[in-house]
C-alpha cells in the first residue's frame, strides 16, 4: 500500500525550498482524494533515498502508531434504566467486579480487575473486548433500594447494542518510550513486562520506537487535546496528558477516548500477565501533518537516536537500579550486550501491529475517510511525575532490621561452632571465606543431629546453595521467600558475596507486630 | 534431536524391525515411550537431526509409518505478534519474520521438557500438546 501510494499518483519531484502548509489545505485535500500519505517507517525511507527537503515537499501527511498492553484503561457503560429502576451498588459482568462511579447506571469496567472465577484468566480487558466483539455477557447488579430507585437486584445478558455508551478510556497510553526489563534474581519473575529469566538472561521491551506517535512529535506541537486519532481499530481523540506524563524526562504519554461500539478485536484484545493480572492491548494510530519541515525533521527520527533505560526489575522498589542506556535500533536487533554478555531481547508490544495501523490509518486518510485536526491545546512540556507521598509507616526495608550474623569458617571443628551457638544464643551460623564472602550456612539443628550422628567435620553438614536477601529489598518480599522456601533466616549479601548481616522471620515478625501496635 | 512417532501395523508388530534399523543403520536411537499390542504398536522416539532423514528411510522401506509429531500449537488468529514469546525460547523455535510477525517451527521445539513461552503469552496462543 505505502509503495503505491508514492507510485499511484504523479508526485512532483521539486527541489524548491521549504514551503508551509495548513490544516485546511492538507484537509481539503484530503476531501478531494489528492493527499500525499504515508507510513512513518516509510516516510523515513523516502527521506533516506531523497533527503529531508523532497520528502517534505512530497509528502503531506505520516501516520504512527503502536499496539501494546494499556494496563490503564476501562470502558465506560451506560447500561439504561430497568423497570422499576436500580440504583446499582455493585456490579459485576462475566463475574468481573465493574466499578459504580456516577449515577444509577453508569458503570467503569476497569481493564484489570480480574475475574471472581477465573482469577487473573479473565478480567476487565476480556470483558470489553467481548463486548467489543458483539458477544453477550451478563450483566448481574444489586443495590440498597431508594424511593426513587426501588430495585436491589437485577440479572440480564446485554451486548454492545443494547448500550447507550460504550466509551473506551484510557488515560495512560502512546508512552514516548519505556524502559527495557531484565532480572538479576536467581529465579524466574513475572511482571508486567513480561516473563523474566534469572539471571539477566534475557530482556523485554515495549513501544514502538521510531514509528510510535510522541516519538515523531517530541514536543507536542500536533498532538494535544483535540487530536483526531485510530484507537482500537475506530476512531477517538486525544483528551489530554495521560497519567504520569513526564516530559521533562522524556516519559511523555497521552489520555486518549474513543467510540468502542466501532472497534474491533483485531486491535483490542484482554491479556492475561501470568503472576501480575489481566490486562488490555489497545492500538492506538495518531497522524502527523507535516505543517512545516520542521515537523518533518522530526518525523525523520530513527531507531539509534531514541534511547531507553535497561533496569533490573529483579529489585523491587521505585528507583530500580539502570545497568545502562540503549537504542530503540538494538533493542529490535533482537540481541542485547549486557555485561558483556550477548542475550535475547524481544518486545512485548507488537510492532507487526503497530505497522498495521500506520497503514491502515494512512489508507483512511488517503480514502478521504478520515481527517486531521489540530489541537485546541497543547499538552505540558514540562514537569514530570511524582512519587507517592506516603505519611503513614513507610514500607520497611532489610536494611532497618538487619542484625551482625555470626560467622564461622568452614575449617573451624564443629565443637567450636556448637558452642559460638550457645554463647552468641542464635540458631544460624553463616559460613564464609577468608574474604569474609558468604559459601553456606549451619543451623543448630544441622549441629545437633551431626553431634548426634558422630559426624567429624563442618564441610560435611554446610548447606552450600543458600536463599539470600539484598539490604534494599522491602520485607514483604523476604517475608515471602522464607514461607514459600520453609526456612527461618537468610543471610543478606553485597553484589560481591560479601555478608553483611543476617534476617530473620522472627526479626520480621517482630516488626509487623510493633507496627499492629503502634 | 527430531523427535518421531513410528507405527507398526499388526504384522509388522511381531517383527523385530526397531533393532534391525538400529543394527544396520548404525543410528543411536532414544526411546521416549512405546506401546504395543496384537493390533499394533506405537513407539515414540528421539534421534540426533543429521540422521533424522535417513532414520525415517530405513523405517519407510520396512513398512512403518513414519510421523513427526506436533509438540506445540500456536493459535494464529490469537497471536498478535507482540513478541513476550521470543527471548524467552532456548531453541530459537519462536523468531521474528522480516514483517515482525512471530513465527513458530514447531520441528526444533523442546515441547513439554521445556514450556518456558507458554504462560509468557498474554494471549494464551501457546498450547502444548501430548
Ligand atoms: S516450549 Fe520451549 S522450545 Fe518450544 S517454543 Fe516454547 S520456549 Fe521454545
Ligand atoms: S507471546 Fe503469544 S501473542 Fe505474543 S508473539 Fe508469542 S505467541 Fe504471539
Amino acid at each position: 500500500m505505502p509503495a503505491s501510494i508514492l507510485e499511484g499518483k504523479n508526485l512532483k519531484s521539486n527541489n524548491q525550498p521549504s514551503k508551509k502548509r495548513t490544516i485546511e489545505e492538507i484537509n481539503t485535500k484530503i476531501r478531494k482524494g489528492d493527499i500525499q500519505v504515508l507510513p512513518v517507517s516509510e516516510f523515513k525511507k523516502l527521506v533516506d533515498s531523497k533527503g529531508i527537503q523532497v520528502a517534505f515537499n512530497e509528502i503531506d501527511v505520516v501516520t504512527t502508531g503502536t499496539f501494546g498492553a494499556m494496563c490503564s484503561s476501562g470502558a465506560l457503560i451506560n447500561v439504561g434504566h430497568s423497570d422499576p429502576p436500580i440504583k446499582i451498588q455493585h456490579a459485576w459482568i462475566n463475574d468481573v467486579p465493574i466499578t459504580h462511579p456516577g449515577a444509577a447506571v453508569d458503570l467503569f469496567i476497569g481493564a484489570t480487575i480480574g475475574s471472581e472465577t477465573k482469577g487473573f484468566e479473565y478480567g476487565g480487558g476480556y470483558v470489553i473486548e467481548d463486548l467489543v466483539k458483539g458477544d453477550e455477557v451478563e450483566l448481574r447488579a444489586t443495590a440498597y433500594g431508594t424511593d426513587c430507585y426501588p430495585r436491589t437486584e437485577v440479572e440480564t445478558t446485554i451486548t454492545k447494542d443494547d448500550l447507550n455508551q460504550f466509551i473506551l478510556l484510557n488515560f495512560r497510553n502512546g508512552y514516548q518510550r519505556y524502559s527495557c526489563a531484565v532480572n538479576g534474581r536467581d529465579e524466574i519473575i513475572y511482571t508486567y513486562m513480561g516473563k523474566l529469566l534469572p539471571k539477566y538472561r534475557n530482556a523485554t521491551y515495549s513501544g514502538a520506537g521510531e514509528i510510535a506517535p510522541l516519538s515523531n512529535d517530541p514536543n507536542y506541537e500536533t498532538i494535544g487535546l483535540g487530536t483526531k486519532i485510530f484507537l482500537g481499530g475506530g476512531q477517538g481523540y486525544v483528551i489530554g496528558e495521560g497519567t504520569q506524563h513526564s516530559p521533562s524526562t522524556g516519559y511523555g504519554t497521552l489520555m486518549v477516548k474513543g467510540n468502542a461500539k466501532q472497534m474491533n478485536s483485531n486491535y483490542l484484545r484482554g491479556a492475561t500477565f501470568t503472576g501480575y493480572g489481566s490486562s488490555i492491548y489497545i492500538g492506538l494510530g495518531i497522524p502527523i501533518p507535516l505543517l512545516n519541515i520542521e515537523l518533518a525533521e522530526k518525523a525523520a527520527i530513527r531507531d539509534e537516536d531514541i534511547l531507553t533505560d535497561v533496569i533490573d526489575y529483579g529489585v523491587p522498589r521505585r528507583g530500580r537500579p539502570t545497568l545502562r542506556k540503549v537504542s530503540y535500533k538494538e533493542l529490535k536487533s533482537g540481541k542485547l550486550n549486557l555485561n558483556n554478555k550477548e542475550i535475547k531481547v524481544s518486545s512485548i508490544s507488537s510492532l507487526e501491529k503497530a505497522e498495521s495501523i500506520c497503514r491502515e490509518l494512512a489508507s483512511w486518510i488517503q480514502q478521504g475517510n478520515f481527517t486531521l485536526t489540530l489541537p485546541v491545546e497543547r499538552l505540558s512540556q514540562e514537569g514530570q511525575a511524582k512519587p507517592m507521598r506516603q505519611t503513614k509507616g513507610g514500607a520497611a526495608f532489610v536494611d532497618s532490621i538487619l542484625q551482625k550474623a555470626v560467622t564461622c569458617e568452614e575449617t573451624e571443628a564443629i565443637e567450636t561452632v556448637a558452642k559460638r551457638l550457645i554463647t552468641k544464643n542464635v540458631n544460624h551460623i553463616v559460613v564464609v571465606d577468608t574474604n569474609y564472602k558468604l559459601t553456606g550456612i549451619v543451623t543448630s539443628w544441622d549441629i545437633t543431629k551431626a553431634i548426634a550422628n558422630g559426624v567429624k567435620t563442618l564441610k560435611e553438614i554446610i548447606v552450600t546453595r543458600v536463599y539470600t536477601a539484598s539490604s534494599n529489598e522491602p520485607l514483604e518480599v523476604v517475608a515471602k521467600r522464607l514461607t514459600q522456601h520453609n526456612i527461618s533466616a537468610l543471610p543478606v549479601i553485597d553484589g560481591t558475596q560479601k555478608v553483611l548481616g543476617i534476617i530473620t522471620s522472627e526479626d520480621i515478625a517482630k516488626l509487623v507486630g510493633g507496627n499492629i501496635n503502634g | 534431536m527430531v523427535r518421531m512417532m513410528l507405527r507398526f501395523d499388526n504384522e509388522k508388530v511381531h517383527e523385530p524391525v526397531t533393532s534391525q534399523v538400529i543394527l544396520e543403520e548404525k543410528i543411536p536411537l532414544n526411546i521416549m515411550s512405546a506401546y504395543v499390542n496384537q493390533q499394533g504398536g506405537e513407539i515414540l522416539i528421539d534421534v540426533d537431526s543429521e540422521h533424522a532423514e535417513r532414520l525415517a528411510k530405513a523405517f519407510r522401506k520396512r513398512g512403518v509409518t513414519v510421523d513427526v509429531p506436533k509438540l506445540i500449537e500456536k493459535d494464529e488468529v490469537k497471536c498478535t505478534s507482540c513478541g513476550a514469546c521470543v527471548s524467552l525460547c532456548p531453541m530459537n523455535a519462536l523468531k521474528y519474520d522480516p514483517s515482525n510477525k512471530v513465527e513458530l517451527n514447531e520441528a526444533v521445539c523442546n515441547g513439554i521438557t521445556c514450556g518456558l513461552c507458554v504462560d509468557a503469552c498474554p494471549v494464551r496462543a501457546i498450547r502444548l500438546l501430548g
